[in-house]
């Protein structure tokens, strides 16, 4: 054997072990096409394994590989595999998420009694147009729009593509708008704020006929707001026969009902867990 | 002498293929191993019940999905993958079938680390650190394989029974081990 024999087939060795090299970046961002470069010669088959997508395909080796912007719209790890006749080749890269451009948002509750201290909470999350998370941090404008008041701005940086807030709701009951912005997008979710528990429950007694008409004021709650009409009042009396509860809806504002009292009766209001003035009655 | 060699050498092959199958075998019906750390959560703690649920319902997304993606079943997503992952599990599958391709996984466990759970418990970001062999095989030809090391973003939220994946977003490329 000659002396150069072995490291001719070193060399050739090493030609055809470099023959099946191909080279993709570390990174791309998502929805941007790709070339990968190819070394060698002969036919190829060439595989691309994404998050929600596979694909194969024979190729010219020595020749770039494309590959079109819409088989790289999901974020996450790719492997690129190139198979020659002397073997299989692989390298794997990352699709990153484009820039914040969509958003989810996600509003609770939808109806939160006023002035309930943190009762609002949202939570948006960022996307890119590929509906990728972006977990680069961005800011996320929040914006409160009250019925009758001024709008309202917090912003929050993202975090593992998220941001959120917490809020108070407002001392009026309606309508307040939520939104949050990120990019060119938005979105805006309304919550109902409701009254809340009612508050200085009181009742007033008048006879009618024979049977005495026990009403409530308007029920409101502590910020004035109306308690909805359908909340239950419960009505307690007390006398010597022992002691009787009616539970009646609030109609138009107001909860009442009639009652037959015989000698003396104590008589009591109560609203969920508030209680009201009690009355000391005589029937006839 | 030599024909005993040979019957001997025989006998070892068939047994060592006969334990590797088994080996394998097991590794698909077992349940991945999955372990959940809480400590660095936002805004709010996990429930007891949540921090139970959480850890063997994502292993069994993964095990739904690493039998969805060898045997090129979308069906088999239905239980635990739900919104944009499960879409995107099952365009893979359409595609892999359409290329004849498969995806072997055989896991090696995750560590699981919950970084968000929403106020109102309706959404929780986790990251996950996993280990894992992986196979890509042309019909039954294996084209690559490699040990790999991933960090997944997840998403969950819940359902009426039970935790589903919605999003699982590869963090960075695999490092050999």
């Amino acid at each position: 054997m000659k002396p150069g024999f072995p490291i001719l087939l070193v060399m050739v060795a090493s030609l055809s072990a470099w023959a099946a090299e191909m080279h993709a970046p570390a990174q791309v961002t998502a929805g941007t096409s790709l070339a990968i470069a190819t070394n060698g010669s002969g036919r190829g088959t060439f595989y691309l394994i994404g998050p929600a997508k596979v694909s194969k395909r024979d190729i010219q080796m020595g020749s770039q590989i494309s590959v079109d912007a819409d088989e790289l719209e999901r974020a996450g790890r790719y492997l690129a595999i190139l198979c020659a006749s002397d073997g299989c080749t692989a390298t794997n890269f990352s699709v990153i998420a484009a820039a914040p451009n969509r958003l989810s948002l996600l509003v609770h509750p939808s109806r939160v009694p006023v002035a309930m201290s943190n009762g609002i909470t949202t939570v948006a999350f960022v996307f890119d147009n590929f509906r990728n998370l972006v977990l680069k941090s961005a800011p996320v404008e929040f914006t409160i729009l009250p019925k009758d008041g001024s709008e309202l701005r917090a912003t929050r940086q993202s975090e593992h593509g998220v941001a959120w807030v917490t809020m108070t709701s407002a001392r009026k009951e309606g309508i307040t708008r939520i939104g949050a912005s990120v990019g060119h997008a938005s979105e805006v979710r309304v919550v109902q704020q409701v009254a809340s528990d009612a508050c200085n429950l009181r009742i007033k007694a008048s006879r009618v006929n024979r049977e005495l008409l026990v009403e409530t004021d308007p029920v409101r709650d502590c910020s004035g707001n109306p308690v909805p009409d359908g909340t239950v009042v419960s009505f307690t009396m007390t006398d010597m026969g022992g002691k009787t509860t009616v539970d009646v809806p609030i109609k138009r504002g107001i909860a009442k009902i009639t009652m037959p009292i015989k000698g003396r009766a104590r008589i009591s209001v109560a609203s969920g867990v508030v209680t009201g003035n009690d009355l000391e009655v005589t029937g006839g | 002498m030599k024909n005993q060699l040979r019957s001997f050498f025989i006998f070892l092959t068939i047994w060592v293929a006969g334990l590797l199958l088994l080996r394998f075998s097991v590794s698909a019906g077992e349940l991945p191993r999955v372990e959940l750390s809480a400590d660095n959560i936002q805004p709010r703690p996990i429930e007891d019940l949540t921090a139970k649920s959480v850890p063997r319902d994502y292993a069994l997304a993964w095990q739904s999905m690493e039998r969805a993606l060898e045997e090129n079943r979308s069906e088999l997503l239905d239980a635990y993958w739900t919104g944009l992952a499960k879409d995107d599990l099952a365009s893979r599958i359409k595609t892999q079938i359409g290329a004849r391709l498969r995806t072997r996984y055989v896991d090696g466990g995750h560590k699981l680390e919950a970084v968000f759970y929403s106020p109102a418990g309706d959404a929780l970001e986790l990251k996950d650190h996993v280990h894992a062999q992986l196979q890509i095989l042309d019909e039954d030809k294996v084209v690559y394989q490699e040990a790999m090391i991933v960090d997944y973003m997840v998403l969950m939220t819940p359902g009426a029974d039970r935790w589903l994946v919605r999003d699982l977003e590869a963090l960075s490329p695999a490092k050999p081990e």
